[in-house]
């Protein structure tokens, strides 16, 4: 990525501890995790819930009820992204992009949809339920909700999907297919999800998730909502940004193993030139696959800052890497290194600049 | 920016399950519906799809298993020698591996425990990484789930970071397979047809679906020609854009699906005029075709009257997150033989659809540059801009 300085000047969170900033920041404060035991209507189990989710004056009711619950979330950090940096979306609609990054993007729908279908065929279908099984069913209500007509990419993929979605709405702004982008992340809860995290035994069964122990992750669920300009278009808007993107870099292994993804996300890191950091941000989750990567990176490189890792607070999936960068964006440093392995795929390295925890 | 150019095609079509099989079937006017016997779906009133002669193996999905084979036809042996950081793959997905959350969903509602695969086994990038684990790929991933314009954005991603210098060389394109949620739910829709479908007629009532994988080799037209690579096309640029109407119908007037043809002609630096195929969306859904022309004729004006428009969802029905790749296949395939691949079964064009729509017979003309349109839910619109290549 080069080029035009690219700035995030609006942030919007819908996360386990609560809605916006302010929530967010009393939890990375106070450390304590989000994890309880879950209601029944979203699956057996524990994990970090949206419990206080609320989105009445923003999502009117009829609209609520067709929604599923990351377009829910979405649409929400949206309206704070949205207020947060100053911009009305409906004034420049054909300029706005939209990337949204999910993990389990159109999954809790499917499973909605498919449930009633297998149990009474095809009189258990609906209509209403149906259009939301995509993925990309939340960049639709984004874009009616907000008058959004620019570019849109839903990018379905691992544990960090948000930074590819980051990464596509850079690319837009840099070609000049858009002035802004909105950058998403979601992810909702829903029962198949967690019974498929205790099946395959990705699930911590004791205690809360704990980098290094190979316990295992617990899902969360959540939005988190970044607006995307490039520096002189904020200014032309009196805007002051949170933060400059000053790097983003993804490799991955050609045999996807431990080793080679440990190597890639080093590359990752390497690729974005002299990072020395200030303050880290990282994506290890409890999980051993991914835990291994962050601890050999903080091996090689002694001298770097102890890494936060929000997911141990808010859990996987609670949007797919958008977690990394909203805690990159809640301490103001000069430079800050958000690294976000994954599974499997492309790793990922971010390097924010001049973060402002209150830029106005 | 670079120039970039296709170097490989490979297919898995309901035709046939390679690439020349599929075009010579498509010119001569055959198509791939046939008897739904993949699902069994008794209650549903549509029993008709676009079936691939392939079935899963048993550690790989069937989009995987077909995916894999398209590359392998697209590589046609090739064996990049360069950095393979310099290697990206990107893939478009609609389905992917949502069989196999069916098959859990099922058993656990029968009370049994069910195969517990971990969620990432039906993340669709698993087809994604497998790719590029053939490839050799070290270099970007990317997996869009756009729904129906997942594959054309995919091929839009690659030709941006070669255009960029950021690559040597690409994979893109998607695979998708039939699966009971998709067909439960566009049948409760009641956007299935229960005959065959019947793109821009004036009695077409509904898609079918269909299921293959098209994979494409893209790389820079400096590499292709120090390697003396075969060149089908080149790639221009892309358009796309939100309709901001309703999530699952088109805007009425294609507002949305015309500014991405002109952004795809703005970002290729192609004047209306010099167009002369569109690879259309073309579902046979009764808001999509005429939608779709009307689309045609804002962005393309007068030139509108002189283009070729086809549709693939005539042959292989809708494939869903591969639809645009198959649609860009078609255009690719036409702008090297110079003959457009005919719309099937279109006896009586919709007035609302008139434009040349290419009934039933392959047409023999010249043909200098394609836009491939694919529309999605949501009201995603993506236009790629292909042009014939005649040598630098």
């Amino acid at each position: 990525m080069s080029g035009t300085d690219l700035v995030i000047t609006g942030l919007g969170l819908v996360l386990p501890c609560g809605d916006g900033i302010e929530a967010a920041r009393a939890s990375l404060a106070s450390g304590a995790p989000c994890f309880a035991d879950l209601p029944e209507a979203l699956g057996l189990g524990r994990g970090a819930a949206c419990t206080a989710f609320n989105p009445a004056g923003i999502i009117p009711p009829m609209q609520l009820r067709r929604l599923d619950r990351p377009s829910r979330f979405a649409w929400v950090a949206a309206h704070q992204a949205f207020a947060d940096a100053g911009l009305d979306p409906k004034t420049m609609g054909e300029r706005i992009a939209v990337t949204v990054g999910s993990l389990t993007g159109g999954s809790e729908a499917s499973e909605a949809f498919m449930r009633p279908y297998l149990l009474r065929g095809p009189e258990g279908a609906s209509p209403l339920v149906f259009p939301n099984c995509v993925a990309n069913a939340a960049s639709g209500h984004l874009a009616l909700a907000y008058g959004l007509k620019g570019p849109s990419a839903t990018i379905v993929d691992r544990e960090n999907a948000t930074f590819a979605a980051l990464e596509q709405a850079a690319r837009w702004l840099r070609l000049g297919l858009a002035d802004v982008a909105l950058v998403i992340g979601t992810d909702g809860l829903f029962p198949l999800l967690l019974d498929l995290c205790r099946g395959a035994r990705l699930a911590a069964r004791h205690g809360d998730p704990e980098i290094g122990s190979g316990r295992g992750l617990l899902p969360g669920e959540g939005a988190q909502a970044f607006l995307l300009e490039a520096r002189d278009h904020a200014e032309s808007r009196g805007i002051r940004p949170r933060a400059v993107l000053r790097g983003l870099a993804s490799r991955s292994s050609s045999d996807d193993s431990g080793p080679g993804r440990s190597q890639a996300l080093a590359h990752a890191v390497t690729a974005l030139g002299e990072v020395a950091p200030e303050r880290r941000v990282g994506g290890a989750n409890g999980l051993s696959r991914l835990d291994r990567l962050e601890i050999h990176l903080a091996e090689s490189h002694p001298t770097w800052p102890v890494a936060l890792h929000p997911k141990q607070l808010w859990g996987e999936f609670g949007g797919s890497g958008g977690q990394l960068l909203a805690a990159a964006l809640l301490e103001s440093s000069g430079r800050t290194l958000v690294t976000a392995p994954a599974s499997s795929g492309s790793q990922f390295a971010a390097l924010l600049e001049e973060v402002r925890l209150d830029p106005r | 920016m670079n120039r970039v150019v296709v170097t490989g095609l490979g297919i898995v079509s309901s035709l046939a399950l390679d690439r020349e099989g599929t075009w010579s079937a498509m010119l001569a006017g055959k198509d791939g519906l046939g008897p739904l016997t993949r699902l069994s779906l008794p209650l549903e009133p549509a029993q008709l799809a676009g079936q691939v002669a392939m079935d899963p193996g048993r550690h790989q999905t069937l989009c995987e298993r077909m995916a894999l084979r398209a590359l392998d036809e697209a590589l046609d042996g090739l064996a990049h020698q360069g950095d393979p950081a310099r290697i990206g793959v990107f893939q478009g997905a609609g389905t992917s591996g949502l069989p196999v959350a069916e098959a859990f969903l099922e058993e656990r509602l029968a009370g049994r425990r069910g195969r517990a695969s971990e969620p990432a086994y039906q993340s669709p990038s698993t087809v994604t990484d497998a790719l590029a684990r053939r490839v050799g790929a070290q270099g970007p991933r990317g997996t869009i789930m756009n729904a129906c314009s997942s594959s054309l954005l995919a091929i839009g991603q690659a030709w941006e970071r070669l255009a960029a210098g950021e690559l040597d060389l690409a994979v893109a394109g998607g695979a998708e397979n039939l699966c009971r949620t998709t067909y439960a739910g566009f049948s409760c829709l009641k956007a299935v047809d229960a005959r065959k479908c019947r793109p821009f007629s004036r009695d077409r009532a509904g898609l079918n679906l269909g299921e293959g994988a098209v994979q494409l080799v893209l790389e820079t037209l400096d590499g292709a020609l120090a390697r003396g690579a075969v060149i089908y096309a080149e790639v221009l640029g892309y358009g796309a854009s939100m309709d901001a109407h309703h999530p699952t119908a088109p805007h009425p007037e294609g507002e949305g699906a015309a500014r991405a043809m002109a952004m795809a002609l703005r970002t290729g630096g192609l004047d209306t005029s010099g167009i002369d195929l569109v690879s259309a969306h073309g579902t046979a859904t009764p808001a999509n075709d005429g939608a779709e022309c009307l689309a045609i004729r804002r962005a393309l004006g007068t030139a509108a009257e002189a283009v070729s428009v086809t549709s693939t969802k005539s042959q292989f029905g809708h494939t869903l997150g591969a639809a645009g790749a198959f649609g860009a296949a078609a255009a690719i395939l036409a702008l090297r033989d110079q003959v457009v691949s005919p719309t099937l079964r279109l006896e009586e064009a919709d007035p609302a659809c008139n434009l040349d729509c290419t009934p039933k017979e392959a047409k023999q003309r010249r043909l200098r540059a394609a836009l491939v349109n694919a529309f999605a839910f949501g009201g995603n619109n993506l236009s790629l801009l292909l042009q014939r290549w005649e040598g630098r």
